[in-house]
């Protein structure tokens, strides 16, 4: 027995350092792409650089347009797939157990998830852009991304809702609170921290989404005019400077960069945010 | 007066419960008693359809509160308000994670209670549980940093205040510390000539010091069912069921 404990902490030694070497690999090469980044980038990063518009196919000026599209992509995905998402979430924990189908929705839903962008960039063109007429827009683009991460969304918000105690459903019907109350008051505060971290996830898979949206928001540079308007998301600029624009990798590297603090600063509020919402369930009511 | 008449309780082809037939006295405490795993959860569940949240349970016969209409087959049956009058009470303490106050005005403001109304039924009924001096200048912290005996005297007057006519404990005491569990006990008892209460226990002795009316559930042909019901002063001493007999004596079960 004692040689067996042994054994067990020397592979408990092993999978540690295992684990470590594993970590400080990621570390390093994350590292390295963040100093490559910094070091080709800072040179163009400026305040005019984030308003100024696009001059010269992206060599020179700005990427301020690009932003305000971004913005506006995302603001169409959320507005969509956020409602949506955690409905069907709550539809399917809560109210669908007795259909039989729903763990082949369930699995469908995941199985979405692992579709690769192209494949939702061509049905974002042929649905939203043709068969609805939206055509090369911000909203087309935003709805596209709307279906890439309802999967996410959809997911985290299950897994948000299974982490209610079990006795929480039982408890309250024995109160008779109603399948709404509960939903409301109860269950959704338990699922919120998945529904924040899925939508931080869907936010980093959006922002960082290029093969979805050149075939449906296009990749016009100037200032959008609305949704109705075609827009270049901040990694197409990226795409197309560091591929198709000599010259341009140093605006290249200075976007990724906006990007990367943008997702940064996306992380940092999110867990921010679901902290508040924790303290806030405790305290007193207000209204 | 809960009527029980020909009760079974199905799991998908398990019969859990089988052919109960029960009367449950108006303001008395009666306690149903039984080794486990013969149905003593299922029956109570049933009494304020509880059982509709269980995937595949079935329940069939008649359940009828002071005569009214049989809350098993009722298609028209307000849930709420069934819930309302029957509260529950279970066995681990299950205050919601949220304020004390909280705990409170969630199930009142649902049932229609005002808001003017509900700093009152607080404290009447922390006081009849004997925790609005222990808790009162806590209300806004989380029920969750209670201790588990307060949590659970919590639990008893979150369902109180709802003005219930009966209230089921399932084995309330059995996650307990014994010295919390003599005080909840003591406010379950204090209950008697209030409200309705049904509770499961096997603790034959809480049983005997607190129940005035005994129902014992056993397992025969693969389901539960009750083979001795009778007043808590005669019916440990004079058992006519000779399984009961053994299962008094401490002998079985
Ligand atoms: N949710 C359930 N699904 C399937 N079977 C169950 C469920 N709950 C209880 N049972 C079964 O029903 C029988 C009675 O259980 P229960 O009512 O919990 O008995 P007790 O409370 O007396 O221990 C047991 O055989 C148990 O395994
Ligand atoms: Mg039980």
């Amino acid at each position: 027995m004692i040689g067996g404990a042994a054994r067990l902490s020397r592979n408990d030694r092993l999978l540690g350092a295992a684990g470590g070497f594993a970590a400080l690999v990621v570390l390093v090469g994350f590292g390295a792409i963040v100093f490559d980044l910094f070091q080709t980038g800072t040179a163009s990063l400026s305040i005019p650089f984030l308003v100024g518009k696009v001059e010269n196919g992206g060599r020179a000026g700005g990427i301020g347009p690009v932003l305000i599209s971004t913005g506006m992509i995302l603001l169409v995905c959320l507005a969509v797939a956020l409602p949506l998402g955690t409905g069907c979430a709550i539809w399917l924990s809560e109210f669908a157990s007795k259909i039989r189908f729903a763990r082949a929705i369930t699995a469908g839903i995941d199985l979405l998830a692992s579709v690769p962008s192209i494949v939702f960039g061509l049905f974002g063109m042929v649905f939203f852009c043709r068969t609805l007429g939206l055509g090369f827009s911000i909203t087309s683009g935003g709805l596209t991304l709307a279906c890439m991460i309802l999967p996410i969304v959809i997911r985290t918000t299950l897994i948000g809702l299974s982490g209610a105690p079990s006795n929480l459903r039982p408890g309250a019907a024995a109160l008779g609170l109603s399948r709404v109350s509960t939903i409301r008051h109860l269950l959704l505060p338990v699922a919120i921290p998945g529904v924040v971290v899925g939508t931080t996830l869907g936010i980093s898979r959006a922002l960082a989404e290029t093969a979805a949206l050149i075939f449906t928001s296009g990749y016009a540079t100037r200032w959008p005019e609305g949704f109705d308007d075609s827009g270049r998301a901040i990694s197409v600029h990226i795409y197309d400077l560091a591929m198709n624009v000599p010259g341009g990798a140093a605006n290249a590297a200075a976007s990724a960069l906006v990007l990367l603090l943008a997702l940064l600063f996306i992380n940092y509020l999110a867990t921010l945010l679901a902290d508040r919402w924790l303290l806030k369930r405790i305290a007193p009511t207000s209204e | 007066m809960i009527t029980v008449e020909n009760l079974s309780i199905h799991y998908g082809n398990l019969a859990a419960v089988r052919d109960v037939s029960l009367d449950i006295p108006e303001g008395k405490i009666t306690a149903v008693v039984g080794p486990s795993g013969c149905g003593k959860s299922s029956f109570l569940a049933s009494l304020n359809r509880l059982t509709d949240l269980i995937p595949g349970a079935k329940v069939a016969g008649e359940i009828r509160l002071n005569g009214k209409s049989d809350i098993v087959n009722d298609p028209g049956l307000d849930l709420l308000e069934l819930r309302r009058t029957v509260g529950m009470v279970f066995q681990k303490p299950n205050p919601f994670p949220l304020s004390i106050r909280k705990n409170f005005e969630l199930p009142l403001l649902e049932h229609g209670i005002s808001k003017r109304e509900i700093p009152g039924r607080i404290e009447s009924t922390l006081r009849e549980v004997g925790l609005w001096d222990e808790i009162s200048d806590r209300l806004d912290e989380s029920a969750e940093n209670l201790s588990g005996g307060q949590q659970q005297r919590l639990c008893i007057a979150r369902a109180l205040a709802l003005r219930p006519k009966v209230i089921l404990f399932d084995e309330p005491c059995s996650a307990l510390d014994p010295l919390a569990s003599g005080v909840v006990e003591d406010h379950i008892a204090a209950l008697r000539g209030k409200v309705t209460v049904v509770i499961v226990t096997h603790n034959l002795a809480q049983a005997r010091r607190i129940a005035d009316e005994v129902a014992l559930f056993w397992v025969r042909d693969g389901a539960g069912c009750v083979i001795e019901t009778g007043p808590a002063n005669t019916i440990f001493d004079r058992p006519k069921d000779p399984d009961a007999a053994l299962y008094f004596s401490g002998a079985r079960g």
